[in-house]
């Protein structure tokens, strides 16, 4: 038994190495012959033959050759392989014969998985794996949340004395860490600059479980009292701030008045707490209960500690620290944890989960469409197959001949995909929203994603190559050959299987471009919607004042006004002006009272400070009344300026001049104002303040020198374009005071494009290509059926012409066939995208889920390039001649 | 009277030619061809061609090895010699022979005997 596995081991390996040395042999064993046949004449010459008869007897003795040859190759090769190779030259040139075929499956596969790679790059990369820390999975965060709250609301930051009875007393977290947000100013030569920086607590580095890239991370001796102060850069500022710059490891730079060492550079992909720079920091309690709840706090979760037992054991420990400091706790609460990156991406994950299913729905389609395409050949090759039958090819050669063909299709359609997939995700990154995804995923191509395309290139070989093979290698040989029409009907079986796909095709690309009509037209409404200022021309920058030199309004007064005189004389500006807040959204929030009104509920509003330019450099309109003079805001007058839906919400829309408005958090500031009841001197029109997609809300703007809170942002017109001011004004921030730093620098439009566009034009650009790859897949798949079926009832169509059906009639019936499928999955299209109307209703503007242009504009275009689709292959069956057909038999 | 040439079967021209190249030591393709002939005394037919086939396969399993050397009259040839492998096949495989036609020989003359 063994011996005879052993032979048959020999043999095979004998055939590889011959397989691999072909050549080489085929001469050697060629002249071995040659020689032999010269001996054996010679030796009949000897005989006593005439040469010429001693040749001719020598090959008779010899035996033919030519099988010889066979023999030999048969013993020497791997004959398998090399009629693959065969097989595979046979397929590639068959494909290339007829290359419309060739082009529109692989094209058809090539988008199907291309933007499946593209789309499932950007779900790993954001949903299941956004964090390179050691088992983010378990990492999660709690959070205070009232019984009144809203699901998402709640407190997220802790006092160190919090942090503490958190971190020791739990049951349920192997280790946990905190992080307190850090303002860092780096003092240098020229001037200052702004960091984000995070401290960060003892064991935080061990938690996330990174080593540093270069140096070292934080270690215990580095929290050690008296310990000599060191910090971590972050990556992406290294190489922004220091243009990667590795000479600047272990030397010590000047933070927020103390001089630190770097002792180490993070990889890229490190972004704790999103902060640039960390700084090491031991909590103690501390006997008042702390300050400020500033500390967020995050822990792994044990093995086999679910959410709910983490929330139940930390609930306890939050109803104890609510007994000695009640007014930090709402009356009812519990402590609800949440994975990290919950925050981030939950905003995002719904989409990116529709997107998802859409692509896996195109995928599917793509891979039947070509299942079709293969059907409509494999009919129109049945002659060919079943002679080849006939000649003695067996099943499973003409199977493999198939799977061969069809692999060369998939493989080619791999290849077209990852070139999809590659350019379609520079795209969606270049496209991408940058809050919507955590700061630490990299959207990239990645190994398992290119497995994937694989996996789904292979199985789609697979279920499109297998089921024509089979069928056409099933058939009963002198079936095929004695008649390709089958009949009058072409009764075959797959038939409504056939039809189903193209009506859940339609229907499925009616709804993407329905989808795609809608979010297009809100987003050209988004366009059109008035912001209420002028956003071009515009350069701002939020300005860090050193808190200890400027802690009054006339401090920083002092600062602003020398600075707004120097650069309104810089070339390129127009004018410039102080505010408090970064346009275009504003989050500050006070409750207001009006003098003389009474309310039982809270009227909240929006405000910032601002200098008397601010209207004029955002060309905000006035209404009614007038802006503030140099004078009020010089001497910090009791003066304000309110929008029209301040005016509209709460002085239903009386004269508004004169009125007093009281606001309630400029007591509770800092720097706290005390004579807070101020004068309405002025209306203007509406400004955009909460996004587009959300209702303006009031809006109060005050003198900004009443008082020295808050950050500060000069705001500058510029005749120039905007985004060369950088330089210029920072320069000049830096003669003003060499100690302010900048902070958020850019143009006001690029923060409009990214804060009220980016997300709107993202979504109707993915439906948009959605849409249209679905329509391409459409206009295939009607095509691919109907050809199909025309081919199948040339014969019908012959007879119905010989009893003289003219070719209108012809074309008219296929063309019928065909649109009766698609208007069907056009009502089905249409009434899921009705159903599923809530779903993108979140995301419209000033659009209605049932706008009927958009719906009429869509089903037009669907139906349009349907019957296009239709009306190729009807053309052609118009085309038959009768006499053809009917001899075709 | 035409007496007609034997077919050699499958398999035995394996076995002549490993006891060729184990009686007469080295020798090429035709040497061994004519070696047979003039043992078969022309009873069998040998196509020629088959002694090379046969060769390649004893080849592979690695029963004997092929040398480029020089025939006598001085041309390159491919000179074929039993290795230790073959020789210990050839008596499991002569052993097998003698075995199988003893039990035919046996077998038919019982058939005759009826």
């Amino acid at each position: 038994m063994s011996s005879r596995r052993e032979s048959r081991l020999r043999t095979f390996g004998a055939k590889l190495r011959g397989f691999l040395s072909k050549y080489r042999h085929d001469d050697d064993f060629d002249d071995e012959i040659r020689q032999h046949l010269d001996l054996l004449t010679e030796k009949f010459v000897k005989q006593g033959m005439r040469r010429e008869d001693a040749v001719v007897a020598a090959r008779r003795q010899f035996g033919n050759t030519t099988l010889l040859q066979e023999d030999r190759r048969e013993l020497q090769t791997l004959t398998s392989v090399e009629a693959l190779w065969l097989d595979l030259r046979y397929a590639v040139r068959t494909l290339r014969k007829n290359g419309a075929f060739a082009a529109v499956s692989i094209a058809t596969l090539g988008l199907g998985i291309g933007a499946a790679t593209a789309i499932f790059s950007v779900i790993d990369n954001v949903l299941l794996t956004p964090f390179p820390y050691k088992d983010a999975r378990h990492i999660v965060f709690p959070r205070i949340h009232g019984a009144q709250q809203s699901q998402d609301d709640g407190r997220q930051g802790y006092t160190p004395t919090e942090v503490l009875e958190f971190a020791e007393n739990n049951h349920v977290f192997d280790r946990t860490t905190a992080a307190n947000e850090d303002l860092i100013l780096y003092k240098h030569g020229g001037g200052t600059e702004q960091f984000e920086g995070a401290d960060v607590t003892p064991g935080t580095f061990e938690f996330l479980g990174m080593p540093a890239l270069h140096g070292r991370v934080l270690q215990p001796s580095d929290y050690e009292p008296g310990a000599p102060p060191v910090f971590v850069l972050r990556y992406k500022t290294w190489r922004e701030r220091f243009n990667g710059d590795l000479s600047i490891l272990n030397t010590t730079l000047v933070l927020n008045g103390t001089a630190r060492t770097l002792v180490g550079i993070m990889p890229s992909r490190f972004g704790w707490y999103d902060a640039e720079v960390y700084i090491p920091e031991k909590l103690t309690r501390n006997a008042t209960g702390g300050s400020f709840p500033s500390w967020f706090l995050v822990g792994r979760l044990k093995p086999g500690v679910s959410q709910q037992q983490a929330e139940a054991d930390l609930t306890v420990i939050a109803r104890r620290l609510a007994k000695t400091y009640p007014q930090s706790y709402p009356a009812e609460f519990s402590v609800l944890v949440r994975q990290i990156g919950d925050t981030v991406i939950g905003r995002f994950e719904a989409t990116l989960y529709t997107v998802l299913a859409a692509v896996g729905l195109l995928l599917l389609i793509a891979c039947s469409n070509v299942a079709n395409l293969m059907l409509a050949r494999a009919t129109t090759r049945e002659k060919e197959f079943a002679l080849r039958a006939a000649l003695g090819a067996g099943r499973r050669r003409l199977v493999r001949l198939l799977m061969v063909e069809s692999l060369v299709l998939a493989i080619s359609g791999a290849m077209l995909g990852i070139f999809v997939a590659w350019a379609g995700l520079k795209f969606l990154v270049a496209t991408m929203p940058q809050d919507l995804i955590p700061t630490e995923s990299v959207i990239e191509l990645n190994a398992p994603v290119l497995a994937f395309t694989l996996c789904v290139a292979v199985l789609t070989a697979l279920t499109f190559g297998l089921a024509p093979a089979l069928q056409s290698s099933r058939h009963d040989l002198n079936d095929s050959l004695r008649d390709t029409g089958k009949g009058v009907n072409g009764g075959f079986r797959g038939r409504w299987l056939r039809d189903t796909v193209v009506i859940v095709e339609v229907a499925l690309s009616l709804t993407l471009l329905i989808g795609a009509g809608l979010l297009m037209r809100s987003f050209v409404t988004l366009r059109e919607v008035n912001l209420g200022m002028r956003a071009d021309h515009v350069f701002q920058t939020g300005l860090v004042l050193p808190a200890e030199r400027y802690k009054t309004g006339q401090q920083v007064t002092k600062f602003v006004r020398p600075l707004l005189a120097r650069l309104k004389v810089l070339p390129g500006v127009v004018d410039a002006a102080e505010s408090s807040v970064l346009a275009p959204s504003n989050y500050t929030e006070t409750n207001v009272d009006i003098a003389g009104k009474t309310h039982l509920e809270e009227w909240p509003t929006t405000f910032q400070q601002v200098s008397e330019e601010y209207f004029r450099v955002l060309r905000i309109e006035f209404k009614q009344g007038r802006g503030f003079s140099e004078a009020e805001v010089n001497d910090a007058r009791r003066v304000a300026v309110v929008n029209e839906t301040f005016l509209r919400k709460y002085l239903s829309n009386e004269k508004p001049i004169g009125q007093r408005v009281r606001l309630a958090s400029l007591e509770t500031m800092p720097d706290p104002v005390h004579d807070k009841s101020f004068e309405i001197i002025g209306v203007v029109g509406d400004v955009t303040n909460r996004g587009l997609q959300t209702p303006i809300e009031p809006e109060v703007w005050l003198p900004y020198t009443i008082n020295a809170t808050g950050p500060q942002v000069v705001i500058v017109r510029t005749s120039q374009d905007p985004g060369t001011m950088m330089h210029a004004v920072r320069q000049e921030v830096w003669n003003t005071d060499s100690g302010v730093a900048l902070a958020f620098a850019g143009t006001l439009d690029d923060r409009v494009n990214q804060q009220l566009y980016a997300g709107p034009r993202f979504g109707s650009l993915l439906m948009t290509i959605f849409g249209c790859t679905g329509l391409i897949l459409v206009t295939v798949g009607v095509y691919s059926v109907l050809a199909y079926s025309t081919t199948r009832k040339t014969h019908e169509i012959g007879i119905r012409m010989a009893l003289g059906a003219e070719r209108g009639d012809v074309l008219g019936t296929v063309v019928r066939s065909g649109l009766r499928l698609v208007l069907v999955g056009i009502a089905i299209g249409v009434a899921i995208s009705m159903a599923l109307g809530r779903v993108i209703g979140t995301q419209l503007v000033g659009v209605s889920v049932y706008d009927p242009e958009t719906l009429a504009a869509t089903t037009l275009l669907l139906t349009l390039t349907a019957a296009i689709a239709c009306w190729i292959p009807a053309r052609r069956a118009a085309r038959v001649d009768p006499v053809v057909a009917l001899r075709y038999q | 009277m035409d007496i007609k040439k034997s077919e050699v079967l499958q398999g035995t021209l394996d076995l002549m030619i490993l006891k060729t190249l184990h009686a007469l030591g080295p020798m090429h393709g035709f040497g061994v061809a004519r070696r047979i002939e003039q043992v078969s005394r022309d009873i069998l037919q040998l196509n020629e061609g088959t002694v090379y086939t046969s060769l390649l396969r004893l080849q592979q399993q690695g029963w004997i090895s092929a040398e480029w050397g020089l025939s006598e009259n001085n041309r390159k040839a491919k000179f074929y010699s039993i290795t230790r492998r073959g020789q210990k096949q050839l008596e499991v495989e002569t052993e097998n022979w003698e075995r199988i036609s003893g039990v035919i020989g046996r077998v038919l003359r019982l058939e005759g005997e009826r």
